[in-house]
């Protein structure tokens, strides 16, 4: 399969804002997205010329925002509209290997829907996590660094290099991922053993460090997890603002290249579907 | 007074009262205007009972409501008009393509911009976190309804002092902590749930806006020029849908709010006005509107703002020459039982009216339902100039468009006084060493590091933003002088918005300030490498009816239309808001810029920290002893009617030739100065690169060693240029940069030929300013 035939779903529903860097950046490689509202998914409010079946797409991406105001818990509204109607092809859509992206809120709705970290099966009927509350209590909005930890389990990532350490953005209020209490150790080592840690947040010295380069206070500093088969992603930080040099925070001090360090991971889903599909 | 007298119930299946103009007494007039809430003056009332007069009936309590909107200062600007009139109203440039809610400017062949500054001041005194949310509300419809999907968000913010004593604080007025972090919390999370970026902005803090606040809101839009609307409907017969929220009592009379002074009571009695925002509902109208907009499926539309449907039907409609007709009871309210007044003058926020053919209506409802925003026809236009009101099959209102919306002008009496009556010369009160000056100024809350604001604002959403509001390092940035967008995906066409305001100068000099308010943003926007192009300003002044507000008004007008008329930059939007004062007295005459500027290819653009060791530093610009209303004087006590003055011509060639540098590739970083004068500006430069600086003031003249560190002349920049392009840089200004340092090691030393001013280390400057907030706001480390 050629790039071009990439067909994206830029998933959106009120309140989700960051679908046009979304949308844009899978056009600038040459895919195929659409701006998809859940309402053309589920067939409420929509002419037949406006449904759209999940089956038609070859990537979901869940973009960031404040989907529904995140007035109960962020993320969890869109959960609970997806789950209602689409929680079973959904899995059968991540069962077939195709891929699911889910940015800051997007990563959020994934953890409530239970498809990350995905620990029983393709989805936990209960999620297994939370991206709670930042320590600081507020909404923070600063560079963030992202060492590159998977060893090619993940097919979002597989064209950074091992070690890696990557400029992605951050800005969001509820980013800090907790495990329950009794279980958190396991299911780290759980994480680590199936190679679901994609990225750590680190300092410019590369150290695991603490607020602000932890911009929320995660625990172990991870900003991004795959599901045990790698297939679908969640990353607090938005790899869409970063598609180019010059959207970087600190670019007018120099650079060695023109591309953004979160083009890489459209580049490598792009890359995985079309040698699968 | 007994209300008997001055009403009379009309016959009708709901209350409606005919209100008794026809004979009545002054007295009479007064109390109606009192008791209505209109704030109608007599001489207003007075109107009212001429017109009613010739039609041959008394009006009724919806129509008394209605003008009470249409003619309050807010809406017809009847204090002001004459004097923008005379002073900035006339500035015109080809690249204006209209004045609408926003004002739109051409951007490139293909598209345009819209940019907007208002006020919501009151409402912000008086419930923060929601008069802040609802004002980002209203300033981004004011660009939607451009047909403009909005990009920038602006938020210049006055408050008192945050060290303010608590037994300071006049009754009824809140702390400026307390306002402070709720105005910031009500743009957060208004501003980052609908997804526009927060780009640029001020907080200023100083005694007079302790009893009244100034919450001012910036927007700015992009549009391809095709799927521009005017706020105008098409043609008779054309459908009134209304959009988006639902109408409720909240921000009833909100625009005769804003068009008094503040009191102890506003609490009780106005917290009604404050409207309560939504921005889950305000999301998805963007969309809406914006896809209905682009698919050509409407013939204009106008946003509800102040005065709601009262305000937007009849102007709508009169805008094409045409009139309307409203039913009311087609307006989805939030709750039953609201009377026909209060539905006609509610401001409930997140609605916007679009008119539609009979063709289109089907689609458009549709548009709407998919995104699961209400949309309702509640009226028509029809061939006569008049607005036209039903509820439950009665006749309400029925006025000439002519007369309802052309409201009073005023020519109020005013004072001009001289800045030396203004203020007297006075000596400093505390001696401070030039280390300790510059210490204190980089701490001050008025310098410091804005970093607790604006790093809980989303700054980056939509994915390009260029220039972000702090620069450098990262973990070091330092404040930039304006943030640069790249609006259009297929273009490498920059838009840089700035903020400009220095209320310290225009007390002392308002005519000066107006000027000088224009070179700060002229300054900004030339600092990043962004030719200036269009402004929309916030004039914030107090009661009107005073004449030496008035005066003050008057002067700074003059000011900024003189210097914004040189240069030929236009104003294609604007506000006014006055009765900026509470029983304490005004505040200062504020006089607030959003500038834009374009950059011809963001991948030119300049920041402000340094770069790198060994270059050269230039200092453009005259520095002189106009100390009055500097940083530096309200730090040691001093004063002086003496502010810096802009010459005009001066202004126009530095412009010309800092962009000309810039466009050769010879400027590495470039920072305005401004407050705190040359010493902050260097030192905000430092801390961005984390590079120190070696300068020598000796070649800026015969002028003292505070006025040489801390004068905050105008049409200046500090300039980081290579060795190697120090030649054409210098021929490139023609005589207007002086060298006066060197970038290099970790430390700032500032000296004058023998004489060494200041030395410190890039971390104590560091330190120095980036805490203030944090510790007076918590969140401190």
């Amino acid at each position: 399969m050629k790039p071009g035939e990439v067909k994206v779903c830029v998933l959106r529903i009120e309140g989700t804002n960051c679908e046009t860097e979304s949308f844009q950046a899978f056009e600038r490689l040459g895919a195929k997205p659409e701006m998809v509202h859940l309402k053309q998914l589920l067939g409420q409010d929509v002419r037949d010329s406006e449904r759209r079946n999940l089956m038609d797409y070859h990537i979901l991406m869940i973009p960031g925002g404040f989907s529904s105001g995140d007035y109960v818990r962020a993320g969890a509204i869109f959960a609970a509209r997806m789950k209602s109607k689409l929680a079973a092809p959904l899995a059968e859509y991540i069962r077939e290997g195709r891929a699911v992206l889910g940015v800051c809120n997007g990563f959020q709705v994934l953890v409530e829907m239970g498809f990350l970290p995905g620990l029983e099966g393709v989805m936990s009927q209960t999620p297994d996590a939370v991206l709670t509350t930042n320590d600081s209590s507020r909404f923070e909005c600063r560079p963030t660094l992202l060492k590159y930890e998977n060893n090619y389990n993940c097919i979002f990532t597989h064209k950074i290099k091992s070690g890696q350490v990557l400029l992605i953005p951050s800005a969001h209020a509820e980013g800090k991922l907790l495990f329950p209490q009794d279980r958190a150790d396991a299911i780290h080592k759980q994480l680590e053993d199936n190679d679901q840690i994609v990225f750590r947040y680190v300092s410019p010295d590369g150290d695991y460090a603490g607020y602000p380069w932890n911009p929320n206070g995660s625990p172990r500093n991870i900003a991004g997890i795959c599901n045990p088969s790698g297939n679908v992603m969640g990353m607090m930080p938005h790899p869409e603002r970063v598609f180019h040099r010059f959207t970087h925070p600190d670019w007018t001090r120099g650079f060695s290249s023109e591309l953004g360090d979160g083009r890489v991971i459209f580049e490598s889903v792009l890359e995985s579907v079309t040698k699968r599909f | 007074m007994a209300l008997a007298g001055l009403y009379k119930k009309l016959e009708a299946p709901f209350p409606l009262s005919e209100v008794l103009l026809a004979g009545a007494t002054d007295e009479q007039l007064n109390a109606i205007a009192a008791e209505s809430g209109t704030g109608l003056s007599q001489e207003e009332m007075k109107a009212l009972v001429g017109y009613f007069g010739k039609v041959g009936r008394n009006p009724t309590d919806v129509e008394l409501q209605s003008l009470g909107q249409a003619w309050s200062e807010h809406c017809c600007y009847k204090s002001s008009k004459q004097i923008l009139r005379e002073f900035v109203f006339g500035i015109d440039n080809p690249q204006v393509i209209d004045r609408g809610d926003a004002g739109v400017m051409e951007f490139d062949a293909e598209n345009a911009y819209s940019l907007r500054i208002e006020s919501h001041n009151h409402p912000s005194a008086v419930e923060p976190y929601g008069g802040a949310a609802t004002g980002i509300g209203g300033i981004v419809r004011d660009v939607l309804c451009m047909g403009c999907q909005p990009v920038a968000l602006i938020d210049p913010l006055f408050f008192g002092r945050l060290d303010t004593p608590p037994e300071k604080i006049q009754k009824g007025a809140k702390h400026p902590t307390y306002l402070f972090d709720g105005v910031v919390s009500g743009i957060r999370d208004y501003g980052n749930r609908i997804g526009v970026p927060t780009l640029s902005g001020s907080v200023v803090f100083d005694d007079s806006y302790t009893g009244n606040c100034l919450v001012n809101v910036g927007c700015v839009g992009i549009a391809r020029k095709e799927h521009l609307y005017k706020n105008r409907v098409g043609g008779v017969g054309d459908n009134l849908v209304l959009v988006g929220g639902r109408t409720g009592r909240d921000g009833i009379h909100g625009v005769t709010f804003a068009s008094a002074v503040l009191t102890e009571d506003s609490e009780t009695e106005s917290r009604g006005a404050v409207q309560l925002g939504d921005p889950i509902t305000k999301e998805p109208v963007i969309h809406a509107v914006l896809e209905v907009a682009r698919r050509g499926l409407i013939t204009g539309m106008k946003d509800l703002g102040g005065g709601g449907l009262s305000c937007v039907c009849g102007e709508l409609a009169y805008a094409a020459g045409f009139g309307a007709e409203v039913h009311l009871d087609k307006v989805p309210l939030k709750e039953e039982g609201l009377l026909p007044w209060e539905i006609w003058v509610s401001e409930s926020q997140e609605r916007m009216m679009l008119a539609v053919t009979d063709a289109n209506l089907e689609e458009v409802l549709h548009v709407f339902k998919f995104n699961d925003v209400e949309a309702n026809v509640v009226g028509r236009v029809i061939p006569e100039q008049s607005a036209r009101v039903f509820f439950k099959g009665v006749k309400v209102l029925d006025m000439e468009l002519k007369f309802l919306t052309g409201g009073p002008e005023y020519c109020r009496p005013r004072e001009v006084r001289a800045p030396a009556q203004r203020v007297a010369e006075a000596p400093a009160k505390r001696k401070l060493d030039h280390n300790r000056a510059l210490l204190g100024l980089l701490a001050s809350e008025n310098i410091c590091s804005r970093d607790w604001v604006i790093r809980q604002y989303d700054h980056e959403v939509r994915g390009c933003t260029v220039l972000k509001p702090l620069q450098g390092v990262i973990g070091h940035s330092s404040h930039g002088d304006a943030s640069v967008l790249k609006p259009v995906e297929e273009s490498w066409k920059g838009l840089a918005v700035a903020t400009a305001v220095n209320p310290w100068v225009t007390a002392i000099d308002p005519y000066r300030g107006g000027k000088g308010v224009i070179d700060e943003m002229c300054r900004n926007l030339v600092a990043v490498g962004a030719m200036p192009h269009a402004f929309s300003n916030c004039l914030n002044f107090g009661n009107p009816e005073r004449p030496e507000r008035l005066g003050e008004f008057h002067e700074a007008v003059r000011g900024l239309g003189e210097a914004a008329a040189a240069l030929g930059i236009p104003t294609p939007s604007g506000n006014v808001s006055f009765y900026n004062e509470s029983e304490t007295g005004s505040v200062m005459p504020t006089v607030v810029i959003l500038g834009t500027g374009i950059v011809p290819d963001v991948r030119n653009a300049i920041t402000s920290d340094l770069k790198k060791a060994g270059n050269f530093m230039f200092i453009v610009g005259r520095t002189g002893p106009e100390m009055g209303g500097s940083a530096y004087y309200r730090l040691t006590g001093a004063s002086s009617p003496l502010v810096p003055d802009t010459d005009l011509p001066c202004l126009k060639r530095s412009i010309d030739a800092m962009l000309a540098a810039m466009s050769e590739g010879l400027v590495r970083s470039c920072h305005d100065i401004s407050d705190g004068g040359l010493a902050v500006a260097i030192a905000e430069m430092c801390i961005g690169g984390q590079l120190g600086a070696e300068m020598d003031l000796e070649a800026l003249g015969e002028i003292s060693s505070e006025a040489a560190l801390f004068s905050e002349s105008n049409t200046r920049w500090l300039v980081e240029v290579e060795q190697t392009k120090a030649e054409p840089f210098e021929q490139a200004l023609g005589g207007l940069a002086i060298r006066i340092g060197e970038v290099g090691g970790k430390e700032l030393s500032i000296c004058s030929g023998e004489e060494i001013l200041v030395s410190q280390p890039i971390e104590a400057l560091e330190e120095a300013w980036k805490n203030t907030l944090w510790n007076r706001m918590g969140g401190a480390e």
